[in-house]
């Protein structure tokens, strides 16, 4: 099977703090998040 | 390690009405205050540099609402394709156009009316001629395959109850090569099924 690879993660940001979401939120650990991946250059 | 995502069973017509709900409120009355953050608050807490959102509408600012910065990792170069998956009022959008210039061009995707609408008046504020805005889901994406150098989104994919499917979207219309860069949420703690199914909590 072929899929992204090259996958980074940027650090957390808790985006939800102080929002009206907050304690959904909270409960379920969200945090915010960006992702880079690649698709190969050969499929 | 390899975690199986599976399909929410969440009634996707219902949650996709709520959802639109929500963002043509954010879209027309950014000010009416929201479950999440949204505006230049928001965007400085995911790290925009000031001076980039001082070059974007009002408007466009105060209806920002996402969860990352898909240009953490680097500007786009000019010359570049991208596909904006839920692309919103267009504040990413809009930098996206700046970044890979005339010879580049965006393609935004989203399914909300107002939004488009506001998108496509603030890029003619700024005289952006390549960019597209386009009605659609991220589930099935108005793109031909292999169109993308980049595909970025945010705050998104979390709203989507098949995930694999859109996923399989992104790749589908990425050229061989080409990278996502997506903005969006991580859970710590499991969500148990009966969340899963609360579309309030998917809404907000």
């Amino acid at each position: 099977m072929v899929g992204f690879t090259d996958i980074v993660l940027s650090h957390e940001v808790d985006v939800f703090s102080g929002s009206k979401h907050e304690s959904d939120a909270a409960e379920f650990e969200t945090r915010g998040v960006t992702v880079r991946a690649r698709k190969p250059a050969t499929t | 390690m390899t975690v199986e995502v599976g399909v929410a069973s969440v009634n996707r017509e219902v949650l996709r009405r709520q959802i639109q709900a929500k963002y043509r409120d954010v879209a027309v009355h950014p000010e009416a205050g929201f479950h999440f953050h949204t505006g230049r608050p928001l965007a400085q807490m995911l790290g925009y540099a000031d001076a980039v959102v001082d070059g974007l509408p009002a408007g466009t600012v105060d209806s920002f609402a996402g969860t990352g910065n898909p240009f953490l990792f680097g500007a786009l170069a000019p010359g570049e394709t991208v596909v904006d998956v839920g692309a919103g009022a267009g504040f990413d959008t809009l930098i996206a156009a700046q970044q890979v210039g005339p010879a580049g061009q965006v393609i935004a995707v989203d399914m909300t009316p107002e939004m488009r609408e506001k998108l496509v008046q603030s890029a003619a504020s700024l005289a952006l001629s390549n960019i597209s805005v386009r009605e659609g889901y991220a589930e099935a994406l108005p793109v031909p395959d292999q169109i993308a150098d980049v595909v970025i989104s945010n705050g998104v994919i979390n709203l989507c109850p098949d995930k694999q499917q859109v996923l399989r979207e992104l790749y589908r219309v990425l050229k061989p090569g080409g990278r996502i860069q997506v903005g969006d949420i991580l859970v710590h703690t499991p969500v148990p099924p009966e969340a899963k199914d609360d579309i309030e909590l998917w809404s907000g």
